[in-house]
């Protein structure tokens, strides 16, 4: 009875959006007439529904984080980062309009990358806040990383995966990706992660060969069309009309394309990430294809301005039904071996990143 | 004891037991008949909600993170009768009751968003006008070189101060070498006339109705109220998050508000009503700004764009021509000449471009 063996997916997802819109609606409603202050709460009471009614193996995952604590991180980032920002924004305009102006970039750009430090640094703490408030089996995650280094590994390797016309991106992606659940850990094991970008990279060069593509097709187009259409009867006018047109798709077109392989790179690179993530004996998979997530998506956006905005309160509950049901894990647990954590846990939530408005997956 | 039986975890390993619970003085023990295993006593006391969930109950122990005890469906009413209540919305909301918590928040939200707005013009004119010339003072320093100066120059805005605002209210006015048709009035009670504005202005009565107004903005420390008020609404709608926020916060502290900018016509009517420099001449100019074919693109580099232009604004100061008033022109035609040729003759004036921006 101490092992469990794990037959399909190993997750799965039992909620009910019936069951879910009255937490939705209220928390919506609240959140309202306290001007925003109740979302903390309102998040938390979410996440306890999501949790709660995510299973994987023989029992259901808990949440136990709570809206104090995220109120709380909230007024230290305020306290922390606000109010240094309110002044070096006055200050920086002051030192504008006196003229020195050189100092006010120099100070404008050490916020930036101080920003930007902070987003790493936020990252990897939400990622560790959410696993010690994740509980299975009365067992918890956590970190005993601060995330510092993170912080300056995020600053680093994102600059570089700038470099070269942004060949490196994906690596950059995969291995802060790996770095940041290397240091997780849950129970006594530690997570595993060797997600590998090499296989990402042909959907990633779509993103060059696109424009070129594009502009093949645009100059062959517009050589096709220009004979036809002087061959046209509305003469003039119409041609210009139907080049407004043609343009206009052409356009359109391009953005659909960037979005489509964005969210094909995007698909293959979480597939690749989640599938180099292990747990001692645990292999995870993701199993959403580009199309998959396409109608996430088309569903998502459906869904908002079916209702004029409204529905944009089921967003998460859709999102995380969408993560679950295509995450799968294989091999084998032992609950005996799998004993309590000890690292150490927060009193504060994730405010870095609610700020700065980041995800943490 | 019956055999009604809870799932348990004991918080130390995942090896999930199916207990029978065995009351035992002030709380309980529990069992696992199958190997044996017995818990150590459990107070009811320690006992707090996990979750509800359905028919699903959990219940975790305040002093052992990870023990948890659980059941579906119904537990015996002697049990139940010992298990904790679950929170709902959060506590002070379940205290209340959802509908009555609502609109208390809802009262205490008005009253917030009410204060955020009015507080400021209570609050600005207790800020010690000394603070007020620091700040501004701090903030603005010599504008970068970017103000100009020539002998006549000087004289001609000087000659026009002293028509307008005779009695110094606003402790400095300058001209700055800045093309945007526009007129700022900054902490400190600074007023700065844009370049822009003179060579746009056909006639120096319409740059004495600009002055004029700007001074109601120094009279009734109007740049002090939308300092605070920015700084107020952003701590406020702070809570609100997100670009909704952030929207709302720039729709409210963009202008000083209808009442602060009726209120400032108002003086400058009445300077220029007591300096007789005639009114008409600022109508013709609000009607130039606003109207015909510039787009609002060209709007935004404006006055107009801080001050909104209303038929109402541009009547109100049609009608202060009063009919048989010696009306004269603000400035002789060479103080005009030498006020709007100053920034092109300054030879040390930085450009707008020139530094910083």
């Amino acid at each position: 009875m101490d092992q469990e063996r794990i037959g399909g997916d190993g997750f799965a997802f039992e909620g009910n959006w019936r069951d879910y819109a009255p937490i939705a609606f209220t928390n919506l409603l609240l959140t309202i007439v306290t001007l925003g202050i109740y979302r903390f709460w309102a998040t938390t009471r979410t996440r306890r529904y999501l949790w709660a009614n995510t299973r994987f193996i023989d029992d259901r995952l808990e949440w136990t984080g709570t809206g104090r604590e995220l109120f709380l991180g909230f007024l230290m980032v305020l306290v922390l980062i606000g109010i240094p920002f309110l002044f070096l924004q006055f200050g920086a305009q002051a030192l504008v309009l006196q003229g020195h102006g050189g100092l006010a970039a120099i100070l404008t750009l050490a916020a930036f990358v101080t920003i930007f430090y902070m987003v790493g640094l936020a990252r990897f703490r939400a990622l560790r806040y959410r696993l010690s408030r994740t509980w299975w089996h009365g067992i918890r995650g956590g970190s005993d990383d601060q995330g510092f280094g993170y912080g300056l590994s995020y600053l680093w390797k994102t600059a570089v995966g700038s470099l070269v016309l942004g060949l490196m991106i994906p690596w950059s992606m995969m291995s802060l990706w790996n770095e940041r659940w290397n240091k997780m850990s849950f129970g006594p094991h530690m997570f595993q992660s060797a997600g590998n970008d090499g296989p990402t990279f042909r959907r990633f060069l779509l993103f060059y060969l696109f424009p070129i593509a594009a502009v093949v097709l645009g100059v062959v187009f517009a050589f096709a069309a220009a004979p036809m259409g002087g061959l046209q009867p509305g003469g003039n006018a119409g041609r210009l009309g139907a080049m407004v047109l043609v343009m206009g798709l052409f356009v359109l077109g391009i953005y659909a394309g960037l979005g489509l392989i964005a969210l094909a790179f995007y698909a293959k690179f979480f597939r690749e990430a989640v599938a180099g993530l292990s747990l001692t004996g645990l292999n995870f998979h993701f199993h959403a294809r580009t199309k998959d997530w396409f109608l996430l998506f088309l569903g998502d956006i459906g869904l908002v301005i079916g209702t004029l905005g409204i529905g944009a309160i089921f967003l998460q509950y859709r999102h995380w039904k969408f993560f679950v049901t295509h995450m799968g894990a294989t091999g084998t647990i032992y609950t005996d071996e799998l004993t309590q954590s000890q690292t150490k846990t927060s009193r504060h939530g994730e405010g870095l990143l609610d700020a700065l408005d980041v995800g943490a997956f | 004891m019956s055999d009604f039986r809870f799932w348990h975890y004991d918080g130390v390993t995942a090896v999930r037991r199916s207990v029978l619970l065995h009351p035992a003085g002030a709380g309980f023990v529990l069992e696992e008949p199958e190997s044996g295993w017995i818990g150590a006593p459990t107070d009811w006391s320690d006992l707090t909600v996990v979750g509800t969930e359905g028919s699903r109950s959990a219940y975790g122990h305040s002093a052992i993170p990870g023990w948890r005890m659980g059941f579906s469906g119904e537990a015996s009413p002697q049990i139940a009768a010992h298990l904790p209540r679950g929170e709902r919305y959060g506590r002070w909301i379940d205290r209340f009751g959802f509908w009555q918590a609502a609109g208390a928040f809802t009262l205490v939200a008005a009253l917030i968003v009410w204060g955020a707005l009015e507080a400021p013009g209570v609050i600005a004119p207790l800020v010690p006008q000394s603070w007020e010339n620091r700040m501004g003072d701090a903030m603005v320093g010599d504008f970068g070189g970017r103000f100009c100066h020539t002998p006549a120059g000087d004289a001609a805005l000087q000659a026009l101060v002293a028509q307008i605002d005779p009695h110094r209210e606003a402790r400095q006015v300058a001209l700055a070498n800045i093309p945007m048709v526009n007129a700022v009035t900054l902490p400190g009670g600074r007023i700065i006339l844009f370049d822009g504005l003179l060579q746009q202005a056909g006639s120096p009565d319409e740059v004495a109705g600009v002055l004029g107004h700007e001074l109601g903005h120094v009279r009734h420390r109007d740049t002090m109220t939308g300092l605070i008020r920015q700084l107020g609404l952003s701590v406020v709608l702070g809570g609100a998050g997100g670009n909704v926020g952030g929207y709302l916060n720039g729709v409210l502290a963009m202008s000083y508000g209808r009442d602060a900018e009726s209120a400032a016509d108002g003086v400058a009517i009445d300077r220029m009503g007591e300096a007789r420099v005639s009114p008409a001449a600022t109508a013709a100019f609000f009607e130039r700004l606003g109207g015909k074919d510039d787009g609002t693109e060209a709007r935004a580099m404006t006055w107009l764009s801080s001050h909104p232009l209303s038929a109402d604004r541009r009547r109100r100061f049609a009608a202060a021509v009063k009919p048989g008033v010696p009306y004269r022109p603000a400035l002789s035609q060479a103080q005009w000449q030498a006020l709007r040729g100053s920034c092109a003759a300054d030879p040390d004036v930085a450009k707008f471009w020139g530094r910083g921006l």
